[in-house]
């Protein structure tokens, strides 16, 4: 059974001054036991596709499934069957974190003594037994993060909804996470997350979709889309503008970035010096090259047509030099 | 591990969750705490010694010689105000997510809106029975006994329930807890245009209207009446019905608007 069967979902929202589809048209499947990442940027729709799949918000159209469970029928069955961990962050910051524990542990039924038990157990997971007895108004946002991703484990649930967990941690706290969503997996839950990070949905996500103004635009392992794209990036920059113009006549798949031409091809490290040499008899200059395997951020900029902000660059060209 | 929900249970829960948190920030319970023991204190030394005398016609005669008994009324009315607070929670609630939280578990609706609701009633009851304290302490005396007490802040309990009726609805309302706040502001003119320092009939034109009109007026009224006059039952009737059919149309309001508030949007 699929853990989580979305078809086709769609969100509109009508406000007084405009319509909105937050979400056009969403599908995807989740295998029991992965992780599964909906990337994508802010207003892409991904909080709306979360709030629906968790019965928050109703579904305009389409259908989905949680564990062959309809979530619009059997609703009430879903939620018995999940986890939550929404981007506004609902935490009682008068309370400290054991009361929240305690507190939410009761809501789902537990007794006291049970309560007082299953407490114990997920400040120790989460590593805020230290801080158990602190207000969560005291807490960093690595620790609130993480008081949030506990609270949502309380009743064991079998799928675990998180939305944009990490964003706004530093890469330390960022990590801590990871290995605590990871070794979740590992035990058998199943994980839906969002992010806007790409080396998350790259390190983190088994599989993952990219979401882009309500659609998805590519769905697959990590591997997949980077394959997908065929081949390897080079990437040219140039002295300067009008080089860079020129350069675009010479090399006629090229797509402009940033100052930068990059182009796709097989085998891309020995087709440079052809490259070098056909822009060199147009009396172009090229300043530097380099070639490598094709990143998420290639993926995304290939099936979007842009980058994710904040991302250029960093986890992409590995320099000629080191292949 | 069992588990074994009750929305019953659940209540108890989210309510005791409540409580710390009004209990974590006791600045917030003192402006009507005050706001109440100021009209005890100021016009009970203003009114009271100012026109003083017994003549006919003066606070002290309509007072029956006791201006604390006859002001105090009007101090838990404003007392009774705190029930507002109500509204104030829950829209906090919903403004920081919390309350999304707990629609995402499978939590009884009438736990989550009924919880503020408890904490609101247990407010006015506490900021009253305050006040009583203070006015028996400083010489308040209903005619009819000691059982006058219990009468005004059974009056004051069900007022102030109907307070946190009008800012529950006001707040989900507005969406916002300022919303709740200015709301429940509009209140303070109803404590005004009532028979607040004087009876009513020495009210004069627009404002004898106005009070006419006013619930408070029948909540203060019957209030009065065993703290003055004595067992008037016809007054304490309408002060009854005055305060229970304010609370029954707020309350009606509270529970349409928080249904609209759990629902999916
Ligand atoms: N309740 C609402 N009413 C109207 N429009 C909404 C509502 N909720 C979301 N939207 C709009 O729907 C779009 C998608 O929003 P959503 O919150 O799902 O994006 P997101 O991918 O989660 O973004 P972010 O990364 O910023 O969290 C946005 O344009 C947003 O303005
Ligand atoms: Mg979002």
């Amino acid at each position: 059974m699929l853990a989580v069967d979305v078809k086709n979902i769609k969100k509109t929202f009508v406000t007084k001054q405009e319509t909105v589809e937050a979400v056009k048209d969403v599908s995807f499947q989740v295998e029991q036991g992965e992780i599964f990442g909906l990337l994508g940027p802010n207003g892409a729709g991904k909080s709306t596709t979360i709030l629906m799949l968790t019965t928050l918000l109703s579904i305009t159209k389409g259908e989905a499934s949680i564990l062959g469970l309809d979530i619009v029928t059997k609703d009430k069955e879903v939620r018995e069957k999940i986890g939550v961990a929404l981007q506004d962050t609902g935490i009682d910051n008068l309370l400290t974190g054991k009361e929240l524990f305690f507190t939410t542990c009761r809501l789902w039924g537990y007794s006291k003594k049970d309560s007082e038990k299953r407490t114990i157990e997920l400040l120790e997971l989460v590593g805020l037994t230290e801080a158990a007895d602190r207000r969560v108004k005291t807490y960093s946002g690595g620790m609130k993060r993480r008081l949030d991703l506990g609270l949502s484990l309380v009743h064991s649930p079998d799928i675990l909804f998180l939305d944009e967990p990490t964003t706004g941690l530093d890469p330390g706290s960022r990590r801590v996470l990871w290995e605590e969503i990871k070794r979740l997996r590992d035990n058998g839950v199943t994980i839906i997350l969002t992010t806007q990070y790409l080396e998350e949905a790259d390190e983190l996500a088994d599989r993952l979709a990219i979401i882009d103004e309500g659609l998805v635009v590519a769905e697959g392992t990590s591997d997949e889309l980077k394959a997908s794209i065929g081949g390897d990036v080079i990437t040219f920059s140039f002295k300067n503008d009008s080089d860079l113009k020129n350069a675009k006549n010479v090399l006629n798949d090229a797509i402009e970035d940033k100052d930068q031409l990059r182009i796709t091809v097989e085998n891309g490290a020995a087709k440079i010096p052809s490259f070098i040499n056909d822009l060199n008899k147009n009396g172009i200059i090229v300043s530097s090259v380099s070639a490598s395997k094709p990143t998420l951020d290639d993926v995304f900029l290939e099936v979007t047509g842009y980058r994710l902000e904040g991302s250029a660059g960093t986890d992409s060209s590995n320099e000629l030099e080191e292949k | 591990m069992e588990s074994n929900r009750s929305s019953f249970v659940q209540l108890q829960v989210l309510t005791k969750r409540m409580v710390l948190r009004v209990i974590r920030r006791p600045l917030a319970e003192l402006p009507n705490l005050i706001i109440s023991a100021f009209f005890l204190f100021v016009y009970d030394g203003a009114l009271g010694g100012v026109f003083g005398g017994t003549a006919s016609g003066t606070p002290f005669d309509f007072a029956n010689g006791n201006f604390i008994n006859f002001i105090l009324p009007v101090s838990i009315v404003s007392a009774s105000l705190s029930g507002a607070a109500s509204g104030i929670y829950l829209v906090e609630d919903i403004e920081s997510g919390v309350f999304k939280r707990y629609q995402s578990m499978p939590i009884s609706r009438w736990a989550i809106i009924l919880a503020p609701m408890n904490v609101g009633a247990f407010r006015v009851l506490l900021q009253a029975g305050l006040i009583l304290l203070i006015g028996k302490l400083i010489g308040a005396d209903p005619v009819v006994g000691n059982v006058g007490f219990f009468i005004v802040l059974s009056l004051a309990f069900i007022w102030g329930m109907g307070f946190a009726g009008y800012s529950v609805a006001a707040g989900v309302k507005s969406g916002s807890s300022q919303g709740a706040q200015a709301a429940t502001f509009l209140f303070f003119p109803a404590i005004f245009l009532a028979p607040t320092f004087v009876p009513r009939e020495q009210l004069k034109g627009w404002l004898e209207t106005a009070a006419a009109y006013n619930p408070t007026t029948y909540v203060i009224e019957g209030m009065r009446s065993v703290m003055v006059q004595g067992w008037e039952l016809d007054i304490l009737f309408r002060g009854y019905l005055a305060a229970t059919s304010f609370a029954v149309i707020t309350l009606t309001l509270a529970v349409i608007s928080a249904r609209k508030a759990t629902e999916k949007a």
